[in-house]
């Protein structure tokens, strides 16, 4: 990503859609696009590729549930044999239930925050706001001018086709924070 | 095709052939099917009555269930369905021909549930029991639930394909408040049917969440009957195409997969309570079923009904695709009948499992007749509820 952007302001979420879904049939680099809500539609048009946070919920599931049923083995049949009620030893279904809870909580927590983590958010985060209005009324589209060959007239041009209310230029400060 | 085609001309008929062919099928499998079982009853009427309340409790729960799903949905004020609301509602209008068939094939029989004429055990302990599997009380009872159901389904079915002819939008509010009370006759009588029909084959065997544990295999069969027909239905230019998409389909997917879910939850729950507190007259049911032959077929029964399920159901682009879809859906129905067969065979024809030409025969009368009275039942209302206030929003929905 180069450190300039363009930014695109519309006030449909529906001129949003065709926008970034034009934008990106033209081959220009979507740098992400933010809304007041969740816009449904809106992954396909960004081309965002398939979230890869469910495969962490799995993992840490599978953590979990295979390592709170080992722990319960070696807990209550190898390190220090327990007899409850005269059950055998390393009884499975007594196993079952603190295992189901260690994969749920352990899914949960993981997705959590990996989430967090991969967003860069941590408790006192200032947050950075490009545009206020984003929490309100107004969506937004940042596109990437990759390199010098990025027509800015010809983008602007374009997205004044899907109402665009204003096209303006930022810079990025280092870290890929928008300014 | 185009939505709109579907929309004003809902009763376009697709391929003539197909439609004959998959009828003549079905006609030939009923029919074999009912042949091979009627010549039974001469050589093993045990097992014939065995197979004949599996098969017709599950033509009775697929029915129960799709009158479920469409008043859960109106209850819950939900729109994303109404496009292949006739399903479910097809479904449901099968209730009135599989409520009779329990009823005819719990009454040839009611004289040999083990209650009926001498009580094995203690039961001066079970007066209660005694009262409430007095024959001439437990037949009135299934009587009153069947009629329940068919009539408030009924009504609930009839109301909604009447407004394709009115247009009213006020017929909507009021299902709403049919469905309300559906549910809360359905909660209560099909927990009390399943007890009566089911367990009661071992009169002394009780567990508290015998209702809980049909509800969830009812209702995730009759989700993978909806999955099924849709997808039928949808395709070769069927009435549904255009109409039945893949967001519908993928949402269909989560609930499999969460009642896939919560039907081993269930299961599990039930088995622990009892496996833990170890009480004599609680686990004779799972002695039979746990030990010895029977054991592997429960475990069977838990790979169709969770493990396939579950672990195939999980990435999206699988709840999204119509091959995937229609197979795990197919191996959901199998485990439903291996669910169901593991609750009767063992309490009627003791600790061997028997599975050969009297089982094939009535698995294919189900199939039989099912899709006969299904695919009729689709085919007597227009495909779409046309005038429904939630289609458009259903026509356009998107999920992920």
């Amino acid at each position: 990503m180069s450190d300039r952007v363009l930014l695109a302001t519309f006030e449909h979420e529906d001129d949003l859609l065709a926008a970034t879904d034009a934008v990106r049939r033209s081959g220009f680099k979507i740098v992400d696009a933010f809304t007041p809500y969740a816009v449904h539609g809106l992954e396909r048009a960004m081309g965002l590729r398939p979230s890869r946070l469910t495969w962490v919920c799995f993992l840490c599931g599978m953590i979990g549930v295979l390592g709170m049923l080992w722990f319960e083995h070696w807990s209550t049949s190898i390190d220090w044999k327990l007899d409850v009620g005269g059950k055998p030893w390393n009884s499975l279904p007594s196993d079952v239930p603190v295992a189901f809870e260690a994969a749920v909580l352990l899914a949960g927590f993981g997705s959590v925050f990996a989430l967090l983590a991969v967003s860069r958010l941590f408790p006192g985060k200032q947050p950075q706001i490009i545009n206020p209005r984003v929490t309100d009324d107004r969506f937004l589209l940042v596109i990437d001018e990759a390199d010098a060959g990025f027509d800015t007239a010809a983008v602007r041009k374009m997205l004044q086709e899907f109402h665009a209310l204003a096209v303006e230029e930022k810079i990025t400060l280092p870290g890929g924070d928008l300014q | 095709m185009s939505t709109e085609d579907s929309l004003t001309n809902p009763q376009r008929s697709f391929e003539a052939a197909n439609v004959t062919r998959r009828n003549s099928v079905l006609r030939r499998l009923a029919v074999a099917g009912a042949v091979v079982l009627a010549c039974g009853i001469a050589f093993s009427a045990e097992r014939v009555w065995s197979n004949l309340l599996v098969g017709t409790f599950y033509l009775l729960t697929i029915a129960l269930g799709g009158a479920l799903f469409v008043a859960l949905t109106y209850v819950s004020g939900g729109g994303w369905h109404v496009a292949f609301r006739r399903i479910p509602e097809a479904m449901a209008a099968v209730l009135p021909v599989a409520g009779v068939a329990m009823l005819v094939v719990l009454g040839v029989r009611m004289s040999r549930y083990g209650w009926h004429h001498d009580w094995h055990g203690d039961v001066g302990t079970f007066w209660f029991k005694e009262l409430w599997l007095t024959p001439s009380f437990w037949a009135v009872r299934a009587v009153a639930y069947v009629s329940l159901w068919s009539l408030l389904a009924g009504w609930l079915v009839a109301r909604s394909r009447k407004q394709d002819r009115t247009g009213d939008a006020s017929i909507t509010g009021g299902n709403v408040r049919i469905s309300a009370l559906f549910l809360a006759v359905y909660a209560v009588t099909f927990s009390l049917a399943s007890a009566d029909w089911m367990m009661a084959l071992e009169p002394m065997w009780f567990s508290t969440m015998w209702g809980v544990y049909n509800f969830a295999g009812m209702i995730q069969a009759a989700l993978a009957v909806v999955i099924v027909l849709g997808l039928i239905l949808r395709s070769n230019g069927g009435p549904l195409q255009g109409v039945f998409n893949d967001e519908h389909l993928h949402d269909l997917g989560k609930l499999l997969l969460g009642f896939s879910c919560f039907w081993m939850y269930i299961w599990f729950s039930q088995y622990m309570l009892i496996w833990y507190s170890n009480i004599p007259e609680e686990t004779s049911y799972f002695i039979t079923r746990t030990h010895g032959p029977w054991g592997p077929i429960v475990v069977g029964c838990i790979v169709l009904n969770w493990v396939i399920p579950f672990f195939v159901l999980l990435p999206k682009p699988a709840k999204r695709s119509s091959g995937i879809m229609m197979k795990v859906a197919i191996v959901v129905l199998i485990g439903r009948w291996v669910d169901l067969y593991v609750m009767v065979f063992p309490s009627t024809l003791g600790e061997n499992p028997v599975f050969g030409i009297w089982e094939a025969a009535s698995i294919s009368c189900l199939i039989g007749t099912a899709g006969l009275l299904l695919f009729r039942s689709f085919a007597n209302a227009g495909s779409v509820p046309r005038h429904d206030p939630f289609l458009p929003e259903s026509l356009h929905y998107h999920t992920c």
